[in-house]
């Protein structure tokens, strides 16, 4: 099946290796990624910030590049949330951008909920001899409902301990333009949320939240350096044992 | 109330240092949602329950103007007295009219937040009407001149030692004559909270005793029979409602339920939420004053119903849901902000989520901003609350009215709108990107960027941000299908 | 009554745009109410218990005045304040005389003044009940001419005595009853769930706060009179 990827624009700008490995992923299970080189960013930012004509701007665009895909898949839920739950809000003045915007949120999902819901795979052919912990981030949690599909995926890597993390559904405290403009109340939380991973004595902390992953792993970096946090397509796609024989 | 929102950042800073906040509110944190999971799990079907409340609430808000009307209908049918007030000036004005008509020289007070938004205490203390709070945490509050830190326990933060030393300046820790302890009541200080409380008993109970007028606030106001319900574990309530003559509720529009069968549902809904009780220990119904013939309780029952600013809210329909909040506090107590400032830093006397999406309406949207942007949108409080209410979405409109006022400064609107333009061509966006590159990366040393002037600085603060890579994926997206279609048996 | 702000208010309410609300879900299962008489009282006690309240069981109105005397005598009464003289069907001013407890019935107080200077005196308040509630352990009184507030609230110990056949599951049927009749809807009706109780300095609860701190809940099962 034809499957258009949607990259997000923290990963196509900041972490591009992510956006690889979630096509060499779906490539190898059968799906056939194709990639619309016009898109750009759902526009989260802008309508989070409060700027909605800005915001529209952006929406009509997508609109204009994912409207007749079949299936869209993106390794951001928070960017998913914002098609799927806020576009239709947003547009709901234009009639017929509404309807489409409408239509398409059906037709959008995330990363580990494709692979386990469409695709039918838990075991990706991964393999990886240590612990991992996994946070849950808030638009994948409480927007999309999705907590069962990345953890399965992570269990079915050979070899792999998922250990869980307390506070695991705590909000890390990135929010865009939260972590920016109240510092201080961002750093508390992420502050919490490393001390939990630390806490679990596990080798990687797995997520699947591009934002998530900057400010936990900007944090890591900077205070617990030998620690990171991986993107759940990344850890999957580099502990494959096609890239461990490469 | 005057309000302190401007603060919110040095209050929040503050706050954050301060040791014994921050363990208070890490156990508050951790203990306050197991508590209300362990209450909501009572329910045989713990969900249905708590659509069905979310149901009530919503007819509530939607029907308040009829409900309001039959309210008002059947109360007085039972003989209370309906006052409206339109706005804070108005009911303070009435409570201090009824106090004044009846030569009253004090009151005592159950916990009402309206009267707290309203600022009725100061309004009859400086007209002088004597106000002593009787909610054990609102007497804590009321006597150190806070803020609530909490809306279910306003003092809840304080250490004992702290009360203990107010007490004893106030003068409810002395020697009275001790009619309830066996042993005698304390006469030093102590750091005991039983025995705090012990001394708060004391001292109120002469209040109680030669009461003349009572003020209470409303937490439910049932439409079909005219009744106000109160729900309280200490009892400071019903003494209010049984000891005085003349018995003062002051409740807002949004207080109403259609029927009684509803009540009893919020009434289960709200402890779970509140405390995570089953019931709390009391729940009173008055219909009216005290019938012909009754020894004790109010000869005259006066209903205030407050507008302050709600009858606009009503009419606003994006933000109408607002009214649904039942006040029980359950989004504090899950929200990832409030758990490390507590409630000073909201400066009102709505804090936490709760306030984050009632103030800005009360107040203004102009100078709450730090209210409604100081939020990951992370969505637990609208997970969480019984009434239904959807904080997140709330917020985001407080931010887009903002914006959209027509007086963002130019420069803003410029960059806000370069950066749509971007966002809505893929050339644009890889010219761009090509652009920002070495800019950023002009700050990188070793692949990392540890602090940037002026622009987001808060971010370099703890974290640090790689460098932008060499290439986006867009720019590795050509080799990539290239190489992968000809690699393609391989795969 | 009418006024200025009262029709302003209204007005604006009134003309703002009107949303149906959406069709209810289905209300939820009120489970208690498949229990039987004996899992009611047993459920009672229970939660009673769980707020640190205690159930006696009366074997009529005799028994009632033993275990009403055997409180008297651990708890050391020597002032009682009650509503009438017959507290469904326990003659509770004979009960004093014999057991040298001073019983003030509110019939005996003339006014506001010396109810409040009885009831802030009395070591305990004992009240008929009107209902009971087996779902929390919580008893519901009507409180009119025969049974005054203050004796509920004010002492440290509240004792309610009730006919087990008012032991109903759920607040629902209890509620039916009282507010049954638009025009006889009492002034005053509470639900009263164990003794008053508070947690508000540093979360740490304890019971007793400007309510009672202890309550007992005397049932009288076969009830003779």
């Amino acid at each position: 099946m034809k499957v258009s990827l949607f990259i997000p624009c923290t990963v196509d700008l900041m972490m591009p290796e992510i956006g690889v490995a979630v096509y060499k992923l779906l490539s190898r299970l059968g799906a056939e990624p194709v990639y619309h080189a016009n898109q750009t960013c759902c526009g989260q930012p802008l309508y989070n910030a409060g700027y909605r004509e800005q915001a529209k701007r952006a929406a009509k665009h997508f609109i204009e590049v994912f409207g007749e895909d079949d299936i869209i898949v993106s390794p951001s839920g928070s960017c998913v949330s914002m098609v799927k739950h806020h576009y239709p809000e947003l547009l709901c003045d234009e009639t017929s951008w509404y309807n489409r915007a409408f239509e398409l949120s059906g037709r959008i999902f995330e990363f580990s909920q494709f692979v386990v819901d469409i695709l039918c795979v838990t075991d990706v052919g991964a393999s990886f001899s240590g612990k991992v912990t996994y946070h849950e981030s808030c638009h994948i949690y409480r927007a999309l409902g999705i907590s069962h599909h990345p953890k399965k995926l992570i269990a079915a890597v050979k070899g792999t301990q998922l250990v869980e993390m307390s506070n695991a559904t705590a909000c890390c405290g990135f929010g865009g333009e939260f972590s920016v403009g109240f510092p201080e109340i961002s750093e508390a939380m992420v502050k919490d949320k490393a001390e939990n991973f630390l806490n679990t004595g596990a080798d990687v902390l797995v997520l699947n939240e591009p934002g998530c992953l900057l400010n936990i792993n900007g944090y890591l970096h900077r205070n617990y350096p030998q620690k990171r946090a991986m993107h759940l397509a990344s850890f999957l796609y580099e502990n494959s044992v096609e890239v461990n024989h490469a | 109330m005057h309000n302190r929102v401007d603060k919110f950042r040095e209050i929040a800073s503050r706050e954050m240092q301060n040791e014994l906040s921050r363990a208070f509110l890490l156990m508050l944190s951790l203990g306050a949602p197991i508590m209300r999971q362990i209450g909501m799990s009572s329910f045989p079907d713990p969900d249905c329950a708590e659509a069905y409340g979310r149901a009530i609430r919503a007819e509530a808000i939607e029907r308040m103007p009829e409900l309001l009307e039959e309210f008002e209908k059947n109360a007085e049918a039972s003989g209370a007295k309906v006052i409206w007030a339109k706005d804070a000036g108005e009911a303070n004005a009435a409570v201090l009219k009824i106090a004044k008509e009846r030569n009253i020289s004090y009151v005592t007070k159950g916990k009402s937040m309206v009267t707290e938004e309203t600022g009725l205490n100061e309004h009859l203390i400086e007209n002088g009407v004597d106000v002593f709070e009787s909610d054990l945490g609102e007497v804590i509050t009321q006597m150190l001149g806070r803020l609530p830190f909490h809306i279910v326990g306003p003092a809840l933060n304080v250490p004992p030692g702290e009360i203990s030393d107010i007490f004893l300046k106030k003068g409810i820790i002395k020697e009275p004559t001790d009619i309830f302890l066996k042993k005698g009541i304390i006469k030093e200080p102590t750091e005991n909270p039983v025995e705090l409380g012990r001394a708060a008993r004391v001292f109120l109970r002469e209040k109680f005793r030669r009461l003349e007028m009572g003020i209470v606030g409303v937490n439910m106001a049932v439409a079909e029979t005219g009744t106000i319900i109160n729900v309280e574990n200490e009892g400071n309530i019903r003494m209010n409602k049984s000891s005085p003559k003349t018995l003062v509720a002051i409740m807002s529009l949004e207080k109403v339920v259609p029927t009684m069968t509803d009540a009893l549902h919020m009434a289960r809904i709200l402890s779970r939420n509140c405390t995570g009780q089953k019931l709390t220990g009391y729940v009173s119904m008055d219909t009216g004053p005290k019938k012909p013939g009754e020894i004790d309780g109010p000869e005259e029952l006066f209903i205030i119903i407050v507008d302050n600013g709600r009858s606009e809210i009503y009419r606003d329909v994006k933000v109408r849901e607002i009214l649904r909040c039942i006040r029980c506090g359950a989004c504090l107590n899950t929200c990832p902000v409030y758990s490390k400032i507590g409630g000073y830093p909201y400066g009102f006397s709505y804090s936490g989520p709760m306030g984050q999406i009632i103030n800005p309406m009360l107040l203004g949207i102009g100078s709450t901003a730090d209210l409604y942007r100081a939020c990951t949108l992370c969505g637990a409080c609208k997970n969480i609350c019984p009434a239904g209410i959807d904080h997140p979405s709330l917020l985001l409109e407080y931010r887009a009215r903002q914006k959209g006022q027509g007086n963002m400064p130019v420069f803003e609107r410029m960059t806000a709108t370069a950066a749509s333009v971007a966002m809505a061509s893929g050339s644009l966006w890889s010219i761009g990107a090509k652009c920002a590159r070495p800019l950023l990366n002009s700050f990188a040393k070793d692949g990392y960027i540890k602090n940037m002037p002026l622009v987001a600085k808060g971010w370099f603060a703890c974290r640090d941000l790689r460098a932008m890579p060499r290439k986006t994926f867009r720019e590795m997206w050509k080799e990539l299908n290239k190489s992968s279609a000809d690699k393609k048996e391989s795969i | 009554m009418n006024s200025p702000s009262r029709d302003e208010i209204l007005s604006r309410l009134k003309s703002a745009r009107k949303i149906a609300p959406t069709e209810r879900p289905a209300a939820p299962v009120l489970s208690e109410r498949a229990l039987n008489s004996g899992q009611m009282l047993e459920r009672f006690t229970a939660e009673l218990a769980a707020q640190t309240g205690t159930t006696y069981t009366a074997k009529g109105v005799q028994d009632a005045r033993r275990i009403l005397s055997e409180i008297a005598a651990a708890e050391g009464f020597k002032k009682v304040i009650t509503a009438g003289i017959d507290t469904h069907g326990v003659d509770i001013k004979s009960w004093g005389r014999e057991g040298a407890v001073n019983v003030l019935t509110h019939e005996e107080l003339k006014d506001r003044e010396s109810l409040r200077e009885a009831a802030f005196t009395a070591d305990a308040g004992i009240t008929f009940a009107d209902f009971a509630v087996a779902e929390t352990g919580t008893i519901g009184i009507v409180f009119d001419k025969d049974q005054p507030r203050l004796a509920s609230i004010a002492p440290p110990v509240h004792i309610a005595i009730v006919p087990v056949e008012k032991l109903y599951p759920v607040y629902e049927d209890v509620i039916e009853k009282v507010f049954a009749d638009k025009n006889k809807i009492p002034g005053h009706f509470a639900f009263i769930t164990g003794p008053s109780a508070t947690a508000d300095i540093q979360a740490i609860g304890f019971k007793g706060m400007h309510g009672p701190v202890k309550v007992m809940v005397i049932f009288i099962v076969n009830g003779e009179k």
